[in-house]
């Protein structure tokens, strides 16, 4: 599963994204998650799995709903 | 004499003891740390395994300092001396051979040093006293990583039969680690706790380890025959010469700077 990572440096201040990581569980996605990214001082971070992500909205509509075929791949050179 | 050593000489002898146990102990986990993170089974746990290598180094190297008011030399401490004089904890002297076994070093071993440190938040020996608090602080995700990996290998009957072996073995000997019954540093008031206190507070500490692992609960008959209470370790024994090697940093002499 993949958890992504938000933290920041100071009470008050915003979460910031500052990347993801991929563990079984949620004990070893903090775990994970500390270790990769405790480079910096942050003063709280905070997981989440990126499957419980709702999406509100978006501004590209897939390819396929506006009716345009997926590229072809290309054709290997003979 | 420097004014913030223990007054007593016996004290003395046994808070410059203790403190190597824990700077030779932490330099070698952090090394069978290190040999793991590119051998993990996957790359989070590889990036744990760095990082808890560089906490151990970290707090090797800040512990090695403490030794300067013993009028020890750090210089051949760290870099001079032969497998023997180490007196690292039994059970890393050899690399793990498993992902099981470097699992059970991580969970119980790692926590045995902790639940030591813990007990030197109170010491009678400032310097020590002064420094355990950042270390303990630094430990919270070493002990959180063994008890996951244990939860995790005990999900598959393989991993749990591996994991439970690996335990068995490493149990008994972290358990004698803490040190003679009646030993007296806890009178000296260098740390709190006797050392059966400290094999009870270590036992509770693994109980989620232990939850994942049959018919072990760490009260196995403790043997101190051959038990040497200044190095914690079995008399005669020491890690291997390459292992000290890497330890310390043999290939890297030619590039110190006096």
């Amino acid at each position: 599963m993949v958890y992504e990572v938000f933290a920041r440096k100071s009470r008050g201040d915003v979460l910031k994204h500052v990347g993801n990581v991929t563990a079984p569980d949620d004990e070893l996605a903090k775990v994970y998650a500390f270790s990769t990214y405790d480079e910096e001082k942050w003063f709280d971070m905070f997981i989440a799995p990126r499957d419980r992500w709702v999406e509100v909205f978006n501004r590209y509509e897939p390819a396929s709903e506006l009716g345009i075929a997926a590229a072809k791949p290309r054709k290997a050179a003979r | 004499m420097n004014q913030t050593v223990a007054p007593e000489p016996k004290a003395q002898v046994a808070a410059r003891d203790l403190i190597l146990v824990l700077a030779d102990s932490k330099r070698l986990l952090g090394t069978r740390y290190a040999e793991w993170i590119l051998g993990a089974p996957e790359l989070e746990t590889g990036i744990a395994c760095a990082s808890m290598a560089q906490d151990e180094w970290g707090h090797a190297r800040l512990l090695y300092a403490l030794l300067k008011d013993f009028d020890e030399d750090i210089d051949r401490l760290e870099h001079g001396r032969e497998p023997h004089e180490y007196a690292s904890i039994e059970l890393l002297d050899r690399s793990p051979a498993s992902w099981a076994e470097f699992v059970a070093i991580n969970a119980l071993v790692d926590t045995a040093l902790t639940v030591q440190l813990r007990a030197l938040t109170e010491s009678s020996y400032a310097p020590l006293r002064q420094r355990v608090a950042k270390l303990i602080d630094e430990e919270r995700f070493h002990e959180a990583h063994g008890v996951a990996w244990s939860r995790r290998l005990a999900s598959t009957p393989e991993g749990r039969s591996a994991l439970n072996e690996a335990v068995q073995q490493v149990l008994p000997k972290a358990v004698q680690w803490f040190g003679l019954p009646g030993d007296d540093a806890a009178a000296d008031g260098l740390m709190a706790g006797t050392a059966d206190d400290l094999r009870d507070a270590f036992i509770a500490a693994i109980a989620p380890v232990l939850e994942n692992v049959r018919g072990t609960d760490g009260s196995a008959g403790l043997d101190f025959e051959s038990f040497d209470p200044r190095t914690r370790r079995t008399r005669g024994t020491s890690p291997d010469a390459e292992t000290i090697a890497r330890v310390r940093g043999d290939k890297n002499r030619a590039f110190l700077m006096d």
